[in-house]
């Protein structure tokens, strides 16, 4: 796995400059690469090292840091290893290449990526519409989306709920009270 | 003479969708020239919620995520958690998750069993098939407490041993089973219209297959012999003797083929390991849960499911909470881009078949 | 002769006797509570004895079952097949979320009160709902139908504004159009 993991990253440094790695145990490994190389570098690992599995595309909202990240994770069966793809893009104006006429699939990621996050892809063919219909607010999975008092505005509470007063001792109370004499010795 | 084109709109409500979603079909006469998913009707936001529960909490959502199989998600979470805090776990709770999946798997094939002939109209199965699930649910029941929701593969280990006398129970089941596995290839793979109405229908060809990064019984239906189990063990699975079949038909008939063969692989692992489960403990204690922190951290990890990989993303921001959890379904890649892709061309009656073939599941996709 | 008033009554208790014994689900598995109509439908707790049996489309439904948690994008085809059923119609809430959003209580995409939108005549709670839960259920609606309490549909009519103006503040787009019975 060790020798594996040499080759790939010495494969990748020398096609492409700003890329750092990080080694994990395990069969992973990490690449941190510039956004602007994203769709170079996965199709250099798709069609020359292959890595032709696209795993899963996932976006991590870092709101202190101003920044999303973005992780392509890719999979190659023959070399049983998984490759991280990692980017980060400014949270304020995110723009994201698209990569969807590389693995057919990504298209649905990155719908929901721009639906969820607000990211724009360039090019990005399908609705705009993906889960949700009607949506007024902000991208909903942006960490400053307060969901819990969205929902106290949008919604109904049932009654009854707000109060947390410890109605237990009550109910054993009365229930105590309705224990027919032959059953209190088997009560608590 | 070109016949007109009219849309239709398959779903939400309509008895041969599976699940709640709706597919835009544009025909001509009886045949689609284009198909047009739309999703989102089960989207409860689990994600943003689990960012504002603590890593136990969150840990509750887990399994209601797809409902047909609930213990991948479980087993997921679980071992994403122990990757990022670096928690061992005992060798027997190993075996035990091993046994909870696979048997999560064989009740999901049941389920699979009836929705397949189902959507032709063999009802049969169905009845036989739904009900004979009912004695994997009653194990379930006995284990965990929960018929549907079982919430035992927890982090750490599982929540409680094995109640007493339960292996020989499995294994009665497990008899009576695969019996009846008999009975359903009699019903199925004997019967002339079920050949008839899968054959050539809903195919998935390699390239098809590499393009959309296609998983599971579909990709083993065009030949490609890939298991996560086998590919990128989890557990206990690497220490287990157990075969990975595949179809070379491509269409709705080589899949049903392959998880037939799934079905025993299930029954013969879960042998296996009532065979060769080890004694001791079954969990590793964990902190208090309202203070419970992870290190700084992310993990990716995938199990393989009935409908294929699944796979979890978990960061933790070092805090008592998780900072993002991403689920990637099978039926995330089977049911939008590949379905619209497949449906081309086909009838509109093989639509429900194709739909149950491919294991589509909206609560998966839209989480 | 109808309109006698004793007379009337007979044929109330007749019809509700009828109707109890054949409640047409609409097979539309609004949420994960789907899961568990296939085993109450099939061979072991077999709901069709009691007369209950799934029918495919709205019009020849009789009782619309919301299985679980409804997303507003739900809710609103929910509101339209509702509307599409024909009187005798009920609506049984089924699990904990249609109550008051059980797990799902802070969500943004998913109502927590049902009966504010629609009118249930009877809820089964639990998350999820086990076959028996689900036959009892549908025993007490039997039971209240017998009574000729099942009176949602009514409820309904006679408070259309009140609905109408619930359902519209979280859809806006709700395109059915203003019926007037």
């Amino acid at each position: 796995m060790k020798d594996i993991k040499a080759k790939l990253t010495e494969k990748i440094k020398a096609s492409f400059d700003t890329v750092s790695e990080k080694d994990y145990n395990g069969n992973r490994l990490d690449f941190h690469v510039d956004v602007k190389i994203i769709p170079q570098i996965l199709t250099f690992l798709k069609v020359n090292l292959g890595y032709i599995h696209l795993s899963h595309i996932s976006c991590v909202d870092w709101l202190e840091e101003g920044e999303f990240e973005i992780i392509y994770i890719l999979w190659s069966p023959v070399e049983k290893l998984k490759v991280f793809v990692r980017t980060r893009i400014n949270r304020e104006k995110p723009v994201l290449p698209n990569i969807d006429m590389i693995w057919r699939q990504a298209n649905t990621y990155e719908r929901e990526m721009r639906e969820m996050f607000g990211i724009e892809i360039e090019g990005l063919e399908g609705a705009e519409e993906f889960l949700l219909e009607d949506w007024q607010e902000m991208p909903p999975m942006r960490r400053d989306f307060q969901t819990e008092e969205y929902a106290e505005k949008t919604f109904w509470s049932r009654e009854g709920r707000e109060d947390a007063i410890d109605v237990r001792e009550e109910i054993i109370k009365r229930s105590r009270e309705e224990i027919p004499d032959f059953a209190k010795k088997y009560s608590r | 003479m070109r016949e007109k084109a009219t849309t239709l709109y398959f779903g939400p409500q309509h008895p041969g969708i599976t699940g709640n979603m709706m597919i835009r079909l544009k025909v001509e006469g009886d045949t689609i020239i284009k198909a047009t998913t739309e999703v989102g009707y089960l989207h409860r936001a689990f994600e943003k919620l689990q960012e504002k529960r603590n890593w136990l909490q969150s840990f509750t959502m887990m399994c209601r995520f797809c409902v047909p199989e609930t213990d991948p998600m479980e087993e997921l979470y679980a071992r994403a958690v122990e990757e990022i805090e670096g928690r061992e776990v005992p060798e027997r709770a190993k075996y035990i998750r091993v046994m909870v999946l696979e048997l999560a798997r064989l009740a999901s094939f049941m389920l699979w069993y009836g929705g397949q002939n189902g959507s032709l109209g063999l009802y049969t199965m169905g009845q036989w098939s739904v009900g004979d699930r009912n004695y994997i649910l009653d194990l379930f029941e006995e284990l965990t407490g929960g018929r549907i929701y079982h919430m035992y593969i927890w982090p750490g280990g599982v929540r409680r041993d094995l109640p007493k006398g339960f292996e020989g129970r499995v294994l009665k089941t497990l008899d009576y089973l695969e019996k009846r596995l008999d009975d359903y290839d009699d019903l199925m793979f004997d019967n002339a219209i079920f050949k008839k109405r899968t054959q050539g229908v809903g195919i998935v060809d390699k390239a098809t297959a590499v393009e959309h990064g296609v998983v599971g019984a579909v990709l083993r239906g065009c030949g490609i012999k890939s298991d996560i189990r086998i590919d990128d063990p989890y557990e206990v699975y690497d220490k287990l003797d157990f075969i990975v079949p595949t179809s070379d038909g491509a269409d709705i008939w080589s899949r049903a083929l392959v998880r037939r063969q799934e079905a025993r692989q299930s029954i013969r692992i879960i042998r296996q390991v009532i065979d060769t489960m080890p004694g001791g403990s079954v969990y590793n204690k964990i902190p208090n849960p309202q203070k419970w922190k992870l290190p700084k951290g992310d993990a990716y990890v995938r199990a393989e499911s009935v409908r294929g990989e699944v796979g979890l993303y978990v960061v933790s921001d070092g805090g008592t909470m998780p900072r993002r959890v991403h689920l990637r379904g099978a039926a995330y890649v089977h049911g939008i881009t590949l379905l619209e892709d497949v449906l081309v061309g086909e009838n509109i009656a093989d639509v429900s078949a194709i739909m149950n073939s491919l294991g589509t599941c909206p609560p998966e996709i839209e989480r | 002769m109808i309109n006698d008033k004793n007379s009337q009554k007979i044929v109330d208790i007749i019809q509700n006797w009828a109707r109890k014994h054949s409640i047409w689900v609409l097979a539309y598995g609004t949420g994960c509570g789907a899961i568990e109509i296939p085993p109450t439908m099939t061979s072991r707790y077999d709901a069709e004895r009691l007369g209950v049996r799934g029918a495919a489309t709205p019009r020849q439904a009789d009782v619309l079952l919301v299985t679980g948690y409804l997303t507003t994008k739900t809710l609103k085809r929910v509101i339209r097949v509702y509307e599409q059923m024909q009187d005798p119609k009920f609506v049984i809430g089924f699990g904990s979320c249609t109550i008051n959003g059980g797990m799902y209580y802070d969500s943004y995409n998913t109502i927590k009160l049902l009966d504010k939108y629609l009118p249930v005549d009877v809820y089964i709670n639990g998350c999820m709902p086990r076959p028996e839960a689900v036959l009892a259920g549908f025993g007490k609606l039997q039971e209240i139908i017998a009574e000729g309490r099942a009176n949602g549909a009514q409820k309904y009519k006679d408070n259309l504004e009140w609905y109408k103006a619930n359902q519209k503040k979280i859809i806006p787009s709700l395109l059915t159009t203003d019926y007037n019975w």
